[in-house]
């Protein structure tokens, strides 16, 4: 198939006046990508619902129990290879009409992925889903309730369970206080890009170094007796894991390259077609087991490397740095040999991000309600700069930008990082994205970020500027010690329990149990001093509850799970013969995800000013208002909603709160230790963890009733509360140390599409991300759709299929989201700057 | 008997004897696709409702 457009059409100009920028994507692209678009099944649960006709995919977990189950004796790394080999080697698999990339997690493309040994409670939500099993529904069932039966009680959350404080198992399963598991079966893989996605090297030049290790080990072994070699034996089983899942993974590639020469030689007879299907043959023919030579091979071999990632973890992110080590081909192909033209290059690109769109695996429902629409955070980043300071934009960057606007998938998203020396150019196709409704890219102010990295974890300069997001926000290097291998969701808090904590001496009314320390009865405190050290014991004990949790599960992981094939893509495992996991010479890049965070803040310059300050109501009045979640009490609501100052409105009082709560828990992050010694940074933002939530965080003195919404942001202000304009939003946010106060803050802004129009619209945005840049802040995003679009979408969302929105730290389809979440976006401020 | 290598959507691997490949063409409410699963060329079709004879 050719990159011609699929369609010519002379409304263009009229759906851009109307902003329905979906339908100038639809008529502007390649008749391939129009085809590819529309072929994806769309994973992410619609509010927290699987979408008719997705089914879990059977092949792989039978495949893998059954090689699991074989290998009873083996040490858990290796046991773990085999059955991933096996997996790899047996796994149906499939290449898509058109497509010129391929891989995929599962055995069909309208399958989720699920990982069995991960959670024994996830696998009974799994059997216990309506809709997803595959026909014959009974059968289905019966096949899933043996692989439970199997797996019940050996799964590595089960094991973990097991030895955890039995008092911090119960609180942190009550699912009131943050959420997560404990393993890497589930965790935010950080990949070590620098050591093979350069271009550099292919497995089998790891391979051949992984065998010169085993070469030296084995040499010691026969030697001198003592304990310094006793080590060296399981070092020999992990590099031997190693060896054994990347051959299996050359292999997983060559069956697609001969299905693809298969369909060339035997079923095709396009002869176009048949030149691309041979062209994807020798591709996976040569990555991964060699190093890629040109933009194809670059992206089929990340792609594959991503694919045969998530068949050993469920990896809930996926941190990429396209434009940065795919460039160099892009710019050798296009610019250079011209061996494709931009539109096969645009094809290829928008392909990739398609590729990314349409994974996803089974989640908990807890996971589908906070990450509405999507399956797991694809935050890709773009631009910032070289390890020498200079500029990384490349072509690439602006054709990512430019294929997004055609193909409009709301994961991945682009997270770009700016820096002073960013040329007029791309900032201008950056800024058509947001105005194109995308909400993405998210902007990233890469001179802060880069100093946070050095002032939290003493990445060097240079490592600190190959940062990529490891996650929605919080930045990773991607080096042989500053890579973080994985990072478990189970460090995130949801902070609001802090100051409710603080006001109900520990007891949470709304899971009935004492969770926190018991800090005193608020109706006695007579001054905001006794209130703040409440809040400070709260904040300590809950952030030190989930740390713990989450440094036992690291720490235990190489024994109750293990990952052989991230390991033999992780430089520091390869050379010390570890599993990646171990923290071994990893220097540690721990964050802790500050959910529902701004309610502190606002609560608690309420209760100072309306209670200790002015004294209109007593402490004993507030409980008891808050204990009837203000019912009775609306006046009293009200004004601790309009007369007590609020976030977001450049007034110290309130800020100057903001601040302290900031510190005083910063201080704490440098107290609280991860498996390689380092500190544990705060990093405040929502998911979509402000609506899942708004059942569990009762009643707070900013107003709020248990039910309503909390706030959508890491330091946005409350829906509607910010009545004083952009810049004083900035200013609020702009007194917070970006370096020093936490890991990164999440910042959402709406602006107006009308007066975003033009070069006029653009040139108010860049004097607006000017002072952003001069006041510090790490993030901002941008919602640029109007209410009445979103309000049209409502009422009849067949129509508005397309519409995107930026929800949190990533964007969804508006079709997607609850209403609930849909009335949230909304309700934000629209800011006229 | 039938087995998977009367069948036409059996491939035999040339690099690997005794070994080989069922390919078969889908197309589901979203996109048209080749899938493949590997085959013993022995094993038994009887039971298969995608066998086409040779």
């Amino acid at each position: 198939m050719t990159a011609e457009p699929a369609k010519l059409d002379v409304s263009l100009q009229e759906h851009e006046e109307k902003q329905e920028w979906w339908w100038i994507a639809e008529k502007k692209r390649s008749k391939r990508l129009d085809y590819l678009r529309k072929a994806v099944w769309k994973k992410g649960a619609l509010g927290g619902n699987y979408a008719p006709g997705i089914k879990v995919d059977l092949e792989g977990p039978k495949l893998f129990t059954d090689m699991w189950k074989w290998w009873k004796f083996d040490p858990i790394i290796m046991r773990r290879a085999k059955a991933l080999a096996h997996v790899f080697d047996n796994i149906p698999i499939f290449i898509t009409d058109h497509s010129q990339l391929v891989g995929y997690w599962g055995s069909a493309p309208h399958t989720i992925s699920w990982r069995v040994d991960g959670a024994s409670i996830v696998n009974e939500e799994l059997y216990n889903e309506p809709g997803i099993m595959p026909e014959p529904e009974e059968e289905s069932l019966r096949k899933v309730a043996e692989i439970n039966d199997y797996w019940a009680g050996q799964t590595a959350v089960d094991k973990v369970a097991r030895i955890l404080d039995p008092e911090d198992a119960v609180k942190f399963l009550s699912g009131a206080i943050g959420w997560g598991a404990p393993t890497s079966a589930y965790g935010y893989s950080g990949k070590n890009y620098e050591y093979y996605l350069k271009g550099e090297r292919g497995f089998e030049d790891i391979i051949a170094d992984i065998e010169d290790h085993i070469a030296e080990a084995e040499e010691k072994t026969i030697g001198v007796p003592g304990p310094d070699i006793l080590h060296i034996y399981d070092r020999i089983q992990n590099w031997e894991a190693m060896i054994l899942v990347l051959e299996a993974a050359i292999r997983f590639a060559k069956r697609y390259a001969r299905l693809a020469r298969t369909m060339a030689e035997h079923l095709e007879t396009d002869e176009k077609r048949k030149e691309e299907l041979l062209r994807i043959a020798e591709t996976c023919e040569r990555v991964p087991a060699k190093a890629p030579r040109n933009l194809q091979e670059s992206f089929q071999m990340d792609l594959l490397i991503q694919t045969m990632s998530r068949f050993e973890a469920s990896e809930g992110a996926w941190p990429a740095r396209p434009d940065y080590y795919h460039g160099p081909f892009y710019e050798k192909d296009v610019l250079q040999d011209k061996s494709l033209t931009e539109e096969e290059a645009t094809d290829l690109i928008g392909e990739f991000m398609i590729r990314a769109y349409e994974v996803g695996g089974f989640g908990p429902r807890w996971a589908r309600e906070g990450m509405q629409g999507i399956t797991g955070t694809w935050v890709w980043t773009i631009g910032g700069v070289k390890p020498d300071g200079s500029d990384a934009c490349n072509a690439l960057t602006t054709a990512f930008l430019r294929t997004a606007r055609l193909i409009r998938v709301s994961n991945p998203t682009f997270a770009f990082r700016w820096h002073p020396k960013v040329s007029d150019e791309v900032m201008r196709e950056c800024f058509e994205c947001i105005r194109h409704g995308l909400g993405y890219p998210s902007f990233r102010n890469d001179p802060i970020l880069v100093a946070n990295c050095m002032n939290w974890h003493g990445h060097p300069v240079e490592e600190a500027r190959t940062w990529v997001h490891q996650a929605c926000m919080s930045p990773c290097p991607t080096t042989k010690n500053g890579v973080q291998p994985f990072r478990m969701a189970s460090a995130t808090a949801n902070c609001a329990k802090m100051v409710e904590y603080a006001l109900h001496n520990g007891y949470d009314h709304v899971v009935g149990m004492q969770m926190g320390p018991q800090t005193g009865d608020a109706r006695t405190f007579t001054d905001f001093e006794q209130l703040f050290d409440a809040w400070t014991q709260q904040m300590q004990w809950l952030l030190s509850l989930l740390v713990r949790t989450v440094n036992l599960g690291r720490y235990k992981d190489p024994e109750f799970y293990g990952r052989p094939f991230l390991s033999g893509i992780t430089e520091r495992a390869v050379e010390r013969g570890i599993d990646a996991v171990s923290p071994e010479g990893e220097r540690g890049n721990c964050w802790i995800t500050a959910f529902t965070w701004v309610e502190n803040a606002d609560s608690l310059a309420a209760v100072k000013k309306l209670v200790f300050d002015d004294k209109k109501y007593t402490m004993d009045q507030l409980i008891t208002a808050l204990e009837t979640n203000w019912d009775g009490y609306e006046q009293m609501r009200l004004d601790f909603v309009n007369k007590a100052p609020k976030w977001g409105n450049d007034d110290d009082y309130v800020d100057d709160i903001m601040l302290r709560c900031l510190r005083t828990m910063a201080k704490h992050s440098k107290v609280m230790r991860c498996t390689s010694n380092n500190t544990w940074p705060a990093a405040p933002q929502n998911v979509s963890g402000n609506i899942h939530y708004s059942s569990v965080v009762g009643a707070l003195p900013n107003g709020r009733r248990l039910g309503d919404a909390l706030y959508d942001g890491g330091i946005s202000p409350g829906p509607g509360l910010d009545k004083k304009g952009p810049t004083a939003v900035l200013k609020s946010c702009g007194k917070i140390d970006h370096v020093a106060d936490g890991r990164a803050f999440l910042l959402n802004q709406r602006l107006s599409p009308t007066q975003m129009a033009g070069e006029k619209g653009y040139q108010l945005w860049r004097a607006y991300m000017r002072t952003w840049a001069d006041l510090g802040l790490d993030h901002i995003q941008f919602n640029m759709v109007s209410d009445k679009t979103l309000r049209a979408a409502q009422k009849d969302p067949e129509k508005y299929q397309e519409v995107i929105v930026r929800v949190a730290g990533y964007s969804a389809h508006f079709v997607d989201i609850s209403r609930k979440t849909q009335d949230n976006i909304i309700q934000r401020t629209i800011q006229g700057i | 008997m039938s087995t998977c290598s009367d069948c036409k959507s059996f491939f035999p691997r040339e690099d690997e004897p005794g070994k080989g490949d069922c390919v078969r063409r889908v197309v589901d409410p979203r996109q048209a696709y080749y899938t493949t699963r590997p085959k013993n060329p022995e094993e038994d079709a009887s039971g298969c409702g995608e066998f086409r004879k040779r």
